[in-house]
């Protein structure tokens, strides 16, 4: 553990007085000065701290596997990517599939569709939910990531992690969250499941979406933080907590479809403290990754 | 105005025969003089009582509180200063000051008092002289000290008025002057007792004067014979006597005692504190000195009084018939002393108790006599005579006949004086159930006339000469006596020697004495005299009895007692009873040659509040249990009998009037002018009396509150006296406890002394003991020291010796092991000794043996020496060389190690080298995996650009060929339209029909798919290198069914149909090599989208393929979107020259 030893050898203090994340970009400096990022090693990081958003999009794209993990060769894979990224516009400008009145995220699901083969007839076809999903992502992320290409990438790669290596477990996420909702207020969940609103909860919202759409991008990419390093429980203390907050509110309705439409539209002010909460909450119940080095 | 008139009313109300209405205004008027301050509503007030006399006013004037007293002494000035209303303004002041007012030390201040001696200077009119003189009297005590300014008035006055006594100047009357007379007498003795130093002066300078000689002989004179040298004339100086501090301390009746004190006179005098006067007298007379006590105390009236009296004049007698002790104390403690038994029950407060009652007139609170002064006012208002008649002093018989009295009283008592003694208290118990009718006998029997024996008959005597008097007076026949009476009069009161002593009891001649007692059985005796008596004495004589019963012995000669009492009795009430007659009987005289009833009064003092009450009641009926009834409710419980007296006297006034208007009417036109002549001086000497009387009233109310202050002090002093016995006694015994005390403290001080002498002799000899000791113990302890010191040398030296013990322990045990050692060593050398013996002998029998050889050998020696030496030295030789050669080895071996290890760091630097080496390679791999992958991932997309870009241009060819257009194009190449055709169905490879048209052609075209066959193996024996990769990777790779057939087509559409399919097909399953993982990504996206329904016939697939292959081989030249073609080669020399790394790096794997 070379990093730690050139730590600040306060930060334990920090973080023991409450300081969080004063020392997270110099040891993030450190793991990302490796020749060969240790991909392991910046999970872990990501999932302890919350990344400082000028190593965001970096660390995403080494963790999504859009960037090698050798610095050498990020330069030669990022043209590559940048000319498939131009090269499928190309095409698509060329086929007259898409023009330049077409939003940058319905390109980018074009794009997405292409590359994937499975690009519709026309522009007309009716949208699949997926496409659904990836348009809510891509629309956030657009708002995260300023190059598009990067943003095609990381949008991309983000919906094929979720497809692909979250395929088993998000399904498995509402009865996790039945379960954390319960050790947390009981009485809350008993509230839920009186009005029969645990059924109609904006689960697609939360655990598909990633809550795209639900939050504001600022605490959002908080959560996708820890989504994109590998877990996915994040969105249900995430959904947790939201239900938490607005305790009152909720036990204030009476009916599942209020209160669906309710936590659809939340306030956004308190997003931040949601968020931070539901990181503690997440810690709480599923331990602080530790490094596994 | 109204309320003005509002008064007149309520005044008038205020006579109301109502007693309600009465006490209702009264309570108004008082209630107006609390709230009102002015000066109005007393002089109303005022105006009113001088019109009227109203009885309810006067007491509300004598009531007056502090505000109002300047406006009353104001009015009362005013009217003194006229001379028609000075009369009734003295005595309403008479009245006032007589109460004794909160405010009576203003009176020295108020204008009143110079107008008074003023009117006393100048009036002429002896009724208004008496009057003020004795309102002047009265008011002296109170003011003693402010009255000094006027201290040479009042000796004017008394001048002026002595000399009158003598002079007569005008027409005074003889009787009047008796008045004045006794009046001045009392000033006298006020001046006297109160300013002694100054009055003598003046009497000095004033009579030293020739003109005023006369009086001093005739009058002053006789005066001063009654009173003693006045002790201030010794002590005193004429500024001391006016010191204010002096007379500070003294009260209005210590003022009035103080005078009475010095006077020598029996009426005046007091017996206080060994003033021997009366006691004197008394112990001659001791009739006469009960006489005296009691007319000091009851000179004013009733028969309590008399009651009162008997205890004292009882204990007076005991006092000198058993003379057992000088009489230098007052009568209760005496009788203390002298009757020990009885003075325990008879005690002081009982004798307080039947003193008490005397002086409630005068301290009653004016509202609850308010039925007294009622009738006092009444009295004082209606009948100016009635009045008069107890307070002055009466004129002075001759003194012979005052002895004969008192003798002739003893004659009857002398006897039973023993049992009198005794028997006095049965008597005294028995004497209220007397009837009153017997002490009007006694009453006469006080003259000694009647005894016990006639009083029976006497009694009859009295009740029919009581209705005859009745008679009498209804049938006006008292001008008989009435001459009788003022020549018998006249006699004792012409000679001078009337007015030198004032003694009344001269007054009892024999000549009134029926007619008294007459006229008191008229009023007195009449029906319910009896009664009366009882209820009367039920207060007074019931304290005695109480007193007395407990002594009540049994008298020895009861039959003697009751007349030994009665005699005493009819003394006593004889001389209770006197004054009244011997002071009226000028009046008498007059009044019954008048026909008037005045000398009823006096009767009436006997007869008590009942005949009055039986006057009152008159008309009614039942005149026994009425009356009782009536007095029991009309007059309240409290009413004293000076109110009955006074009313009593009033009540005479109204039937004197009665009468008056009665016989006036007939007698009118006779003689009226002498009548009315007789009536106005009987009324004022009615009206001196009374004013008299009242004086006498106020001195013995003086008397009483100084007695009872005195009893209380005599009580004090008694306990005090007894306290400071008990102290003496306890005194003596603590002074005997503390000699005794003394004595054992002397005692004790020797035998403390002895001790403390034992104690030093013991303490010196303890110490020299304690010096001894401490001697031997400090050499006990050198010795000690000594002995430790020694103790520890010896300590010192037990552990030498145990060091040496033990050493020498040692050397014994070291000793005893050398011991063993050299016994085994003897042991064992002699055992060698043996062997050596034994050897010895061996040696000598081989020494033996050797010769024997030595013999034998010298006999064969000569030969072997030379091959010996030979051998020995070839064998050295051979040593040496053998030696060398070893060495040489040695050194060879040497080296080889060294080389071994050398070739051995050499071997780990290489590894290591190799591990390096490796791990780069891994990081290489990895870096250009990174790009591969993203270079494939380009490729891919590029890929699917190419796809769409191929279904948009044959969906385009579709349109075209919709619009016609491709007809003419079938025309000139219709197997280019076909090939289109087959290529757009290919493309929708899922469509089963574009399946089946393939499957016609393709028997035509089997015979062309076969040589791609040979061609790929060709192609794979052609890449060599590749071909080595694909060995070496054969191994590992089962065939893929499925995969195979497609990329082969893949890789054929691309246009690499030889190298790329073995290459390919051999690689796959190798997930190390990229171009496996290529070509498994690939398979996979073929799979995703197309593969689902290739899975079904892999025969007829292959079938198909194989077709297309050689079809492919065909179409290449002419496809010209075949642009990429140069593309996907260009990685592929990469892929071969990373798969050939990783081949190596494999083989060097196996190498190691």
């Amino acid at each position: 553990m070379t990093e730690d030893s050139q730590r600040n050898f306060r930060s334990v203090y920090y973080e023991k007085v409450g300081f969080r994340g004063v020392e997270e970009k110099k040891s993030l400096e450190i793991l990302l000065k490796d020749d060969r990022l240790d991909i392991e090693k910046l999970c872990t990081f990501s999932q302890r701290f919350p990344l400082p958003s000028m190593y965001r999009a970096l660390v995403w794209k080494v963790l999504l596997g859009i960037l090698p993990p050798h610095h050498e060769s990020h330069a030669q894979v990022m043209k590559y990517h940048k000319e498939q990224y131009s090269d499928v516009l190309h095409a698509l400008e060329v086929i007259r599939f898409i023009s330049d009145a077409t939003p940058q995220i319905e390109v980018y699901l074009y794009m997405h569709r292409l590359e994937s083969g499975k690009l519709p007839r026309s522009p007309s076809f009716p949208l699949e939910p997926e496409d659904e999903v990836f348009l809510a992502i891509a629309k956030a992320m657009e708002e995260m990531v300023e190059d598009s290409v990067d943003c095609y990438w990381i949008t991309r790669c983000f919906v094929n992690q979720l497809n692909s290596k979250y395929r088993d477990t998000l399904p498995q996420l509402p009865k996790a969250f039945e379960q954390y909702l319960n050790l947390e207020d009981g009485r809350l969940l008993s509230h839920l499941k009186a009005c029969g609103a645990v059924s109609t909860l904006p689960y697609e919202l939360w655990f598909k979406k990633c809550f795209a759409g639900c939050l504001p991008e600022s605490s959002l990419q908080r959560i996708w933080d820890k989504v994109v390093s590998g877990s996915c429980k994040i969105l249900v203390f995430v959904a947790v907590e939201i239900l938490l907050t607005f305790k009152i509110k909720v036990m204030a309705l009476n009916s599942a479809e209020k209160i669906t439409k309710f936590l659809e539209n939340i306030p956004q002010d308190s997003s931040d403290a949601i968020v931070s909460k539901a990181v503690d909450l997440w810690h709480k119940h599923c331990g602080t990754p530790v490094h596994s080095a | 105005m109204a309320q003005q008139a509002s008064v007149g009313e309520l005044l008038s109300m205020l006579d109301s025969p109502l007693l309600g209405v009465r006490d209702d205004v009264t309570a108004v008027f008082k209630e107006n003089l609390n709230s009102d301050r002015g000066p109005m509503l007393v002089n109303t007030l005022v105006d009113y009582y001088l019109e009227t006399n109203s009885q309810p006013v006067l007491h509300i004037l004598t009531t007056l509180q502090e505000p109002h007293d300047k406006h009353l002494l104001d009015k009362m000035n005013e009217y003194v200063g006229k001379a028609a209303s000075r009369l009734s303004a003295l005595l309403l002041l008479g009245h006032v000051v007589r109460l004794q007012p909160s405010w009576k030390h203003k009176l020295s201040q108020a204008p009143l008092l110079p107008s008074l001696l003023k009117c006393l200077k100048t009036d002429t009119d002896i009724v208004v002289l008496t009057t003020a003189v004795l309102v002047l009297v009265t008011m002296l005590p109170m003011i003693p000290q402010s009255g000094k300014q006027h201290l040479h008035d009042f000796f004017d006055v008394f001048g002026r008025l002595s000399s009158w006594c003598l002079k007569k100047p005008g027409h005074v009357t003889e009787v009047y002057l008796v008045h004045l007379h006794a009046s001045v007498y009392a000033l006298f003795h006020r001046l006297y007792g109160m300013y002694p130093c100054n009055f003598v002066s003046f009497l000095r300078s004033h009579y030293s004067m020739k003109e005023n000689l006369e009086t001093f002989e005739e009058v002053v004179k006789p005066m001063m014979e009654h009173v003693r040298i006045h002790p201030e004339l010794v002590t005193g100086s004429k500024d001391h006597e006016l010191d204010p501090r002096r007379w500070k301390r003294l009260e209005t009746h210590d003022v009035v005692i103080e005078c009475a004190k010095i006077s020598l006179d029996p009426t005046e005098a007091s017996y206080e504190d060994g003033y021997s006067v009366s006691h004197q007298i008394s112990a001659r007379f001791p009739h006469r000195s009960a006489d005296v006590s009691a007319s000091s105390y009851v000179d004013t009236q009733n028969s309590y009084g008399n009651a009162t009296s008997t205890p004292y004049s009882t204990s007076r007698l005991t006092l000198n018939t058993p003379g057992q002790l000088p009489q230098t104390l007052s009568s209760p403690s005496t009788r203390l002393l002298a009757e020990p038994p009885q003075a325990t029950l008879w005690s002081p407060s009982a004798a307080c108790g039947m003193t008490t009652p005397p002086t409630s007139p005068g301290n009653v609170p004016p509202d609850l006599s308010h039925p007294y002064s009622k009738i006092f006012g009444t009295a004082g208002g209606k009948g100016t005579p009635l009045g008069t008649p107890a307070t002055s002093p009466p004129p002075a018989p001759p003194c012979h006949s005052d002895d004969y009295v008192h003798l002739s009283l003893p004659q009857a008592t002398a006897p039973k004086k023993e049992e009198r003694t005794d028997s006095a208290r049965p008597c005294l118990h028995r004497q209220p159930h007397l009837p009153n009718d017997r002490g009007l006998e006694e009453l006469h029997g006080g003259k000694g006339s009647v005894t016990l024996s006639d009083l029976p008959g006497f009694l009859g005597d009295l009740a029919s000469e009581e209705d005859s008097i009745e008679k009498d007076k209804e049938e006006a026949a008292i001008s008989k006596e009435l001459s009788e009476i003022t020549t018998a009069d006249a006699e004792p009161l012409v000679p001078r020697g009337g007015f030198d002593s004032p003694f009344y009891r001269d007054s009892l001649p024999g000549c009134p004495r029926k007619t008294l007692s007459a006229s008191s059985s008229t009023q007195g005796t009449s029906a319910n005299s009896e009664p009366l008596n009882s209820s009367l004495d039920k207060p007074g004589p019931d304290t005695p009895k109480q007193a007395f019963t407990p002594i009540d012995l049994p008298c020895g000669g009861t039959g003697e007692s009751p007349a030994g009492n009665r005699e005493r009795q009819a003394s006593l009430e004889a001389s209770i009873l006197t004054p009244s007659p011997c002071k009226i009987p000028p009046q008498r005289g007059v009044g019954f040659g008048s026909g008037q009833p005045p000398p009823y009064d006096h009767l009436f003092e006997v007869a008590l509040p009942k005949t009055a009450h039986h006057f009152v009641s008159k008309k009614t009926e039942e005149l026994l249990k009425k009356a009782k009834g009536g007095a029991e409710e009309d007059v309240p419980p409290s009413a004293s009998p000076v109110e009955v007296l006074d009313r009593l006297v009033q009540q005479g006034a109204d039937v004197h009037s009665k009468e008056l208007s009665r016989l006036s009417l007939p007698s009118k036109s006779v003689d009226w002018t002498h009548f009315g002549d007789e009536i106005r001086t009987l009324r004022n000497q009615l009206l001196l009396l009374h004013n008299q009387l009242l004086y006498e009233r106020f001195k013995r109310q003086q008397h009483a509150l100084r007695n009872r202050r005195l009893l209380r002090k005599v009580i004090r002093a008694a306990a005090l006296e007894e306290h400071n016995a008990a102290m003496k006694d306890q005194l003596k015994l603590q002074e005997k406890d503390i000699q005794i005390w003394k004595i054992s403290l002397q005692k004790e001080q020797a035998r403390y002394s002895q001790l403390q002498e034992q104690r030093d002799t013991v303490v010196t000899q303890l110490h020299s003991q304690i010096r001894q000791l401490q001697h031997d113990r400090e050499e006990f302890y050198n010795q000690s020291q000594e002995l430790q010191t020694k103790l520890a040398d010896c300590r010192n030296m037990i552990a030498e010796l145990r060091v040496e013990l033990k050493k020498a322990n040692n050397k014994v045990c070291h000793t005893e092991l050398l011991l063993s050692q050299v016994s085994q060593k003897l042991s064992n050398s002699e055992s060698v000794q043996q062997q050596m013996e034994f050897l010895n002998r061996q040696l000598l029998v081989l020494g033996e043996v050797n010769e024997l050889y030595l013999e034998q050998l010298q006999n064969k020696h000569s030969d072997t020496t030379k091959e010996v030496e030979m051998m020995k030295a070839a064998y050295r030789k051979e040593l040496e060389k053998n030696r060398s050669h070893v060495l040489q080895q040695n050194q060879r071996l040497d080296t080889c190690q060294k080389r071994i290890l050398e070739l051995e760091s050499h071997l780990a630097k290489k590894d290591h080298l190799l591990l390096e080496q490796k791990k780069y390679l891994e990081d290489v791999k990895l870096q250009a995996r990174g790009q591969l992958q993203a270079a494939e991932s380009r490729y891919e997309s590029q890929k699917k650009i190419t796809q769409v870009f191929e279904l948009e241009i044959l969906d385009l060819y579709g349109k075209l060929e919709k619009d016609g257009l491709l007809r003419k194009l079938e025309e000139q190449k219709p197997e280019a339209a076909e090939a289109a055709e087959e290529r757009l169905d290919y493309c929708q490879d899922g469509c089963s029909d574009s399946v089946t048209g393939h499957n016609e052609e393709a028997p035509g075209r089997n015979g062309e798919t076969k040589p791609p066959r040979p061609s790929s193996a060709r192609g794979g024996g052609g890449s060599r290198g590749g071909g080595s990769s694909s060995e070496l990777s054969t191994p590992e790779k089962p065939p893929n069914p499925r995969a195979g057939p497609f990329s082969s087509r893949w890789e054929t559409a691309v246009g690499e149909p030889a190298s790329g399919t073995p290459a390919t097909v051999g690689s796959l399953p190798s997930s190390e090599s990229f171009l496996g993982m290529k070509a498994r990504e690939l398979f996979r996206n073929k799979s995703e989208s197309q593969c689902d329904e290739d899975g079904l016939t892999v025969g007829s697939l292959s079938e198909t393929l194989k077709t297309e292959l050689g079809k492919d081989s065909g179409v290449e030249a002419r496809p010209p979107p075949a642009l990429d073609g140069p593309l996907p080669p260009a990685p592929k020399p990469d892929s071969v020259g990373q798969l050939r790394i990783m081949d190596y790096n494999e083989a060097q794997l196996e190498h190691s």
